[in-house]
């Protein structure tokens, strides 16, 4: 059924031209079939052009017509014949034969005198007066259009709606209950109006529109590529928002961001903005040529100018001439002339110049709230400290009984079974020495498991030992005596199971090593944690007749069950070989702290070893000097490594300070990347299918005069460039900027196709409208706010987005706005509502980046450990979305469908996945907005229902009706239920909500219950959209 | 009634009665490849019903739109990939590119006719191009005699199964553009991936897992290449076809666990309470899109069983893990990743793509190469016998290889240990097995020095071509119409399918 209805829309499709009213247009009929099917190989592109016969030209295209007897033309003939040697477009090109009515379109064409015309986004846009079926010019304009289909608009959306749509639109955010109040019962004759007016007045206008100019701008707090270091371009963040708070007029922040250091007398915020054309990625990959990557920087520079102020495919001109849109490849770079004399010169990471050094004004206020974090974390480790006094006090007098006859802290691991991969005999005496011999492989890998009969291991000791079988009695049985261990794994098998586990060694210290030329040879025991065989542990140069050690601390202490075994290998790989061990023992301990992390013999060891009178001593903690009370230090610190109610809070303790370190260095000057002009400029080539190296003739600086001629006498600038694309004679800029905002308002621009205006893109749904709309906006002086107050004021704005299956099978995309649009709210949108509506959002503006929740290990699963994510503590953890640290390499992972940053994106794509369910359902940021909600319903009231309405007017902007309420209270029963009968899982549920305990007076059951309950609204599709 | 002038904006409406014959043949051939971008005249309304569709697709929920849609273009011979992607660029001189003849060359110059002016990465610009001949021995394997390296004795063991191209070559000589254009024919990232391109052309056989998985092999040394999530990405085609990273670490898929304490039962109840709440919206509303979002929510929910099952390598026998080495145990490496792929590949999961880091032997060739060697050896051959044993190499398309190869000269002091090779872009090696290639075959050939191709050269966008067409998929005619132009995985330049290939 559904396939049969495609079919019948797709032959309407089809029939289309079949219908269009009898004047032939050729801007409309005639130039779409003549791109499509002609101008790859007959177009502007003259490197591909064949037969020498262009057709984007009139005199060309003359040459196949026949004006006198249109039937007997040459190109009607090609594309009739059904010879494939002649019909055109030929086989080859994969491209379909020309329909009847396309082949009908042309002929009527040529009957009429094959008039020729401008692609219409090369006319200059004229204004038109809107049709008089309305008041407000939008609205006279879609009407008319909606009469000619002979549809009718809708009706005026909800108020709670409207009041939800607008708000999320001006400020990326839903209004809150008592926001919503207000207006609900303002006058309702002004009240949408003024909460228009309310939200373009609001610091949350700046950072919703910053999000959409970052992800055009291709923003990122790193460089991208395999470096992918760290930049501090921030202040440029935080420029954007500031510029559009204050309403900076479009063209001027457009020239700012151009040219804002060549302006007389240029503010340091002038200059900042121009870091607009450095937030391309940069390539500090090792053996890339840094003038290539230049390169590459100046081409990303032109095709986002291209992409995001022209609407052009300008990127398509840098190997070839444009095969569709009239600019050539010598337009192109013509363009990058105007910045190819940065004072740049193509490195990354920190040598990225030309740099600005700025101090923001925005970073003290987050330096004061990590202070903060900090002094209220500060006592409470403290206290913790103070609080483990006592039971350090039973502690050490049990141990000191303990260790009273002797204590020894390292365990040998005995009657192991061992194996070694290329042959080596290893054999093991009672005393856990295991000796090799028989061959002597030049590499090897030697295996050792065993059952532990400690309760825990927190540690290992490998000694490596001398013998007289040895070559020279050294340390093994190699040409020269001395061993090379290049890596240890530590693994736990399981009887009966399929898999082994790894475990994570935190460090690695030993008695000597032989000091290291470079990172990569061998010396420092460190080598043999990192699985390359170009580095590991060796002590040679140490006397080789004596015994030396490591020590190896886990990551977490290990509890192995009675039917595991812990597995040590040790891997001889080294480049030469030649260096196995040749005798070694394994020992374990469960001792934490320093016995593991340093070479010191064993704390308990040591006091064990203290005479009656010192171990009273220390026991009674006197203030003497003597050794004594220093060893009492050190085990009050080993005590304290083991103690959780204090680990607990030095840890935290401990994320906090890192933080305020942070932003600390954030407050300080930093190095914003922007443009400056080298003295001497650069000459620029055409560069011959677009590689960097192979360059051209050289070309001058200037513009593709099919867009517009270059009329000012002034010099060749980026200031002059800019004010190229803005000035009344472009006929690009206005209307792609004011199709920009179309889009962020309806989910779809006027032209669909945001990123090209060419003849490849789409054509204008409305074009008059559009056209009024970009001369409006450039007359009132490109500005900002009151295009944006015109088009939400409209009543076509104001529409209800409810569809009639027989609108929207006419009209699924709602093109023809007869109807609200309805679509999935951007995912940062959808985080930031979350905030907002459970009343966690800090709504703080500007500063270091922050870092919201992303699940443990992304960043080091990508870069093998490299780089580490620790989420923002306390209020720098409720941030909006705009403020999150970017990594271009890999973006936030609770953003769906968002833009990659690497290139300049300028539409939105949205799709429908079950892994965004996921995220919505499971993610941190959501599960903190839930419990949060949870909180505000259990304090809005006492019964259920009260509560559920908070929830849900915090979430949708309304109260449920009563068939939701029912279902809402019957899940709110169901968890209820469950959490009641199950404390633990409400325990368990709660404590991953991340929420930060204050007092919670409530039985866990039951704010586990709303949690989820939260969670489900905020998942309900009416909170996911547009509506 | 049928007054349906769909999108259209420019033209007025049109009743169904007023279509010719002609026009109704015509709407039988829209097919899914106009809705891939041909149907460039057509534009909104294309894009229009190209929307429909795929909310079709998804509420089918089967998802498997390729029978209805054209596709595959002609009879597949493969109905699957794994592609084994081994990052860093291995070197096809000590692993299958055997010559013998350079040992007379050994320490001297490389002649300039042999390197045509070939640019060489800033590493080695500097430095005086000395031969340094293969540092392994070869040996002549099976029926076929295939060369393959002594650091690869398992893989030799299996030659006969594989279908080797020597005359390989790229365009990049840097690791990030060169795997972009291995991974996506273009080396600037943002285009989809093969992976992207063949399961958004195919559609999907399996209705609880993605149709695309990617696993990387879990290494304790910090790569100097990074995999970015680019290499997997969808680019401009819709991201449910993107990749979708198994991780090794307690949650597989991102976001795939619930939180503890949410037990599955009450999980259910929620999704049922949602879906019901969400079914009143759509009927308020009358927007499908929300039809879809409760069908994706269960899909969700399926996932969250079937990925579990899928990684939990506890029923596999004690022989499997034998047959793939003592690795194999160890979850994340690529042996155990390696049992998993066959596992994916019995769940007709369309594009399965491992990476394995750490090719990137600039230097200390002998050990470091070996150490890759000994990761990937034995399980990829445990890999190819398992497949063949259980039915289905037949129709599963097994691809061996990096984004390059490495240069016959020794970077750094040739004649000692410490030598490594830069990276090489001229030619390199790869291996096909399965899925419709000819078993034992050596195609292609480098001159004396593997430093140019000779015979047969194979450039990348040709093994994309040749892919694609093993999946029943005319490169030519899989095309995403974005930013105006329509795109292709194999590019604007001419791209052949290598025929020669296949069985």
């Amino acid at each position: 059924m559904m396939k049969r209805a495609l079919g019948i829309l797709a032959c309407l499709l089809l029939a289309a031209p079949l219908a269009a009213e009898d004047r032939v247009r050729f801007g409309r009929d005639v130039l779409p079939i003549l791109s499509e099917n002609c101008f790859a190989c007959h177009g502007p592109d003259e490197s591909q052009r064949k037969a020498d016969l262009r057709l984007d030209t009139r005199e060309g295209t003359l040459t196949v017509l026949s004006l006198e007897k249109p039937a007997e033309s040459e190109l009607l003939a090609r594309v009739l014949s059904t010879d494939d040697e002649v019909v055109m477009p030929p086989p080859a090109s994969h491209k379909k034969r020309l329909t009847a009515r396309q082949v009908e379109t042309l002929r009527r064409w040529i009957e009429a005198g094959a008039p020729w015309g401008k692609h219409w986004a090369f006319e200059r846009p004229v204004q038109v007066d809107p049709p008089k079926l309305a008041a407000h010019p939008i609205d006279a304009f879609v009407r008319a259009r909606l009469a000619e289909e002979g549809l009718a608009p809708s009706a005026r959306a909800l108020r709670h709606t409207l009041a939800r749509r607008v708000s999320f639109d001006l400020t990326g955010l839903p209004p809150s209950t008592s926001e919503l109040d207000e207006f609900l019962k303002d006058d309702p004759n002004r009240a949408y109006g003024r909460l228009v007016d309310r939200l373009l007045a609001s610091e949350h206008f700046g950072e919703r529109l910053a999000m959409w100019w970052l992800d055009a701008a291709r923003y990122s707090d790193t460089d991208g590529f395999q470096g992918d270091a760290t930049r501090t371009n921030w202040p440029w963040r935080d420029w954007v928002v500031g510029a559009f708070n204050r309403n900076l007029p479009f063209d001027q922040f457009t020239i700012e961001q151009f040219a804002g250091d060549l302006l007389p007398n240029a503010t340091p915020e002038q200059r900042l903005a121009t870091c607009f054309h450095r937030n391309h990625m940069t390539n500090g990959e090792g053996g890339r040529d840094p003038e290539e990557s230049r390169i590459d920087y100046v081409i990303d520079r032109v095709s986002t100018t291209g992409t995001l102020w022209l609407g052009l495919t300008l990127g398509c001109c840098q190997c070839h001439s444009h095969k569709y849109d009239p600019i050539t490849q010598r337009d192109f770079y013509s363009l990058t002339a105007f910045f190819n004399s940065i004072d740049e010169d193509g490195k990354a990471a920190n040598a990225a110049k030309p740099y600005l050094s700025y101090q923001s004004p925005l970073a003290a206020r987050a330096v004061q709230e990590a202070q903060q974090l900090v002094d209220q974390r500060k006592p409470r480790e403290a206290q913790a400290r103070a609080a483990a006094e006592a039971p350090f006090a039973d502690w050490l007098v049990a141990r000191a009984a303990e260790v009273k006859d002797g204590f020894r802290a390292w365990h040998p691991l005995v009657n192991a079974e061992l194996e070694s991969i290329e042959g080596t005999q290893l054999s093991q005496a009672p005393d856990g020495t295991v000796q090799a011999s028989g061959a002597n492989p030049r590499q090897d890998d030697y295996r050792l498991a065993a059952t532990v009969a400690l309760s825990r291991v927190t540690g290992l000791k490998l000694e490596v030992l001398p013998h007289e079988s040895h070559t020279g009695g050294g340390l093994s049985r190699g040409q020269s005596g001395e061993f090379i261990l290049t890596d240890i794994k530590v693994q736990v098998r399981r009887r009966g199971s399929s898999q082994i586990r790894d475990l994570l060694v935190a460090s690695a210290v030993a008695d000597v090593s032989t000091e290291q030329k470079d990172a990569r040879s061998y010396g420092d025991v460190k080598g043999v944690l990192d699985d390359d065989p170009r580095n590991g542990w060796t002590t040679k140069s140490h006397d080789p007749k004596q015994p030396h050690f490591a020590v190896f601390a886990l990551a977490e202490p290990l509890e192995l069950e009675a039917d595991e075994k812990l597995v040590f290998e040790l891997r001889h790989r080294s480049t030469d070989g030649d260096a196995n061990i040749g005798r070694f023992r394994v020992s374990v301990t469960d001792q934490a702290g320093a016995t593991v992390r340093s070479i010191d013999a064993p704390l308990l060891e040591q006091l064990a070893a203290l005479s009656p009178l010192d171990v009273a001593e220390l026991l009674r903690n006197s203030d003497s000097s003597r050794g004594a009370t220093r060893l009492r230090e050190k085990l009050f610190d080993q005590f304290l490594a083991d103690h959780e109610p204090y680990q607990v809070e030095k840890a935290a303790l401990d994320r906090a300070t890192r933080q305020l370190s942070e932003v600390q260095n954030g407050a300080k000057k930093i190095d914003v990347m922007v443009l400056a002009e080298r003295a001497e400029p650069r000459p620029t080539h055409v560069l011959m299918r677009g590689a960097w190296d192979k360059k051209g003739e050289v070309v001058p600086r200037d513009v593709p005069a099919a867009i517009a001629a270059w009329t000012t006498e002034e010099p060749r600038t980026r200031e002059q460039l800019a004010r190229w694309i803005v000035s009344r004679d472009n006929p690009l800029a206005a209307r792609v900027i004011v199709n920009h905002f179309w889009q962020m308002l309806f989910g779809t621009g006027l032209v669909k196709t945001t990123e090209d205006f060419g003849l490849q893109g789409e054509r204008p749904s409305h074009p008059e409208l559009l056209d009024w709309l970009a001369v409006d906006f450039m007359e009132h002086g490109w500005d900002i706010k009151r295009l944006l107050k015109l088009i939400v004021t409209s009543e076509t704005y104001q529409q209800s987005s409810s569809v009639s299956a027989a609108l929207l099978a006419r009209d699924p995309e709602n093109r023809l706005l007869a109807r609200g649009s309805r679509y999935r709210l951007p995912s940062w949108m959808l985080r930031d509502a979350a905030l907002k509506s459970s009343g966690l959002l800090n709504p703080a503006l500007g500063g270091p980046p922050v870092r919201p929740y992303q699940p443990d290990g992304v960043w080091e699963e990508m870069f093998m450990g490299r780089f580490k994510y620790e989420p923002s503590e306390g209020a720098a953890q409720h941030r909006r979305t705009v403020y999150a640290f970017w990594r271009r390499a890999i973006a936030p992972t609770f953003l769906f469908d968002s833009a990659q940053r690497r290139v300049c994106e300028v539409r939105p794509s949205r799709t429908n996945t079950p892994l965004q369910a996921l995220t919505l359902l499971n993610d941190a940021n959501y599960l903190a907005a839930a419990r949060a909600l949870a909180g505000h319903a259990l304090q809005a009231g006492t019964d259920p229902a009260t509560r559920l309405t908070e929830i849900t007017r915090r979430v949708v902007s309304r109260p449920p009706t009563p068939r939701e309420a029912v279902i809402l209270e019957r899940e709110l029963d169901r968890a209820l239920i469950h959490y009641r009968t199950h404390p633990a899982d409400a325990r368990k549920f709660l404590s991953q909500t991340n929420y930060q305990r204050t007092e919670q007076t409530q039985p866990d059951a039951e704010v586990a219950a709303y949690t989820l309950v939260a969670s489900l609204v905020l998942n309900l599709d009416e909170a996911l959209n547009h509506e | 009634m049928w007054n349906l002038s769909l999108g259209w904006i420019g033209e007025p409406k049109m009743k169904f009665e007023d279509l010719t014959p002609a026009c109704a043949q015509a709407a039988q051939e829209i097919t899914r490849r106009h809705f891939l971008g041909h149907g460039a005249g057509l534009s909104i309304g294309a894009a229009a019903l190209a929307q429909l569709l795929a909310r079709t697709s998804l509420a089918g929920d089967a998802t498997n739109d390729s029978s209805a849609v054209g596709l595959p273009h002609f009879a597949a011979r493969a109905k699957r990939v794994i592609f084994l992607t081994q990052s860093g660029g291995p070197s096809q001189i000590e692993l299958y590119d055997e010559k013998p003849g350079l040992r007379e060359w050994a320490g001297k110059e490389l002649p300039d006719s042999v390197r045509q002016g070939q640019r060489l990465t800033t590493m080695t610009a500097s430095q005086k191009q000395l031969v340094m001949p293969s540092r392994a021995r070869f040996r002549r394997c099976g029926d076929s005699g295939a060369t393959v390296g002594e650091w690869l004795p398992h893989l030799a063991k299996v030659a006969d199964e594989l279908c080797f191209i020597k005359s390989m070559h790229t365009d990049q000589i840097n690791h990030a553009p060169a795997m972009t254009q291995f991974l996506t024919g273009n080396q600037i990232p943002g285009k989809p991936s093969i992976g992207t391109w063949v399961s958004y052309g195919l559609g999907s056989e399996n209705r609880n897992l993605p149709d695309y998985l990617v696993m990387i092999s879990k290494m304790q040394r910090p790569s100097d290449q990074p995999l970015y999530d680019h290499y997997w990405g969808s680019g401009f085609l819709p991201s449910r076809y993107q990749g979708v990273k198994l991780r090794n670490a307690r949650e597989p898929v991102l976001y795939l666990r619930d939180p503890d304490g949410v037990p599955r039962e009450l999980r259910r109840g929620m999704l049922d309470g949602l879906a019901e709440l969400n079914q009143q919206h759509l009927a308020e509303t009358g927007d499908p899109e929300i039809a879809t979002r409760i069908r994706q929510y269960e899909m969700s929910y399926r996932m969250q069983t079937s990925v579990p099952e899928l990684i939990d390598l506890s029923d596999e026998t004690d022989a499997t893990f034998q047959l793939y080495g003592p690795d194999s145990r160890r979850p994340g490496s690529y042996a155990a990743n390696c049992i998993l792929a066959r596992r994916l590949a019995e769940r007709d999961v369309r594009f399965i793509q491992l990476f394995h880091p750490d090719w990137d032997h600039h230097s200390r060739l002998p050990s470091w190469c070996t150490a890759r060697c000994r990761d990937v050896d034995q399980p990829t051959a445990a890999l190819i016998t398992d497949l063949k044993q259980r039915g289905l190499l037949n129709d599963t398309l097994v691809i061996w290889g990096g984004e390059f190869g490495r240069g016959v000269a020794g970077q750094g002091q040739w004649d000692t240990p410490e030598a490594g090779r830069d990276h090489h872009p001229r030619c390199f090696t790869m291996w096909l097995a399965g899925g419709g290639v000819k078993p034992g075959l050596t195609y292609g050939s480098t001159d004396d020095f593997s430093y140019n191709t000779a015979e047969n050269p194979v450039h990348v966008r040709d093994l994309h071509a040749t892919v694609l067409h093993l999946l029943g998929i005319d490169h030519e005619r899989l095309t995403h119409r974005f930013q105006g132009l329509d795109f292709k995985l194999t590019g604007v330049e001419p791209a052949r399918v290598v025929r020669e290939l296949f069985a």
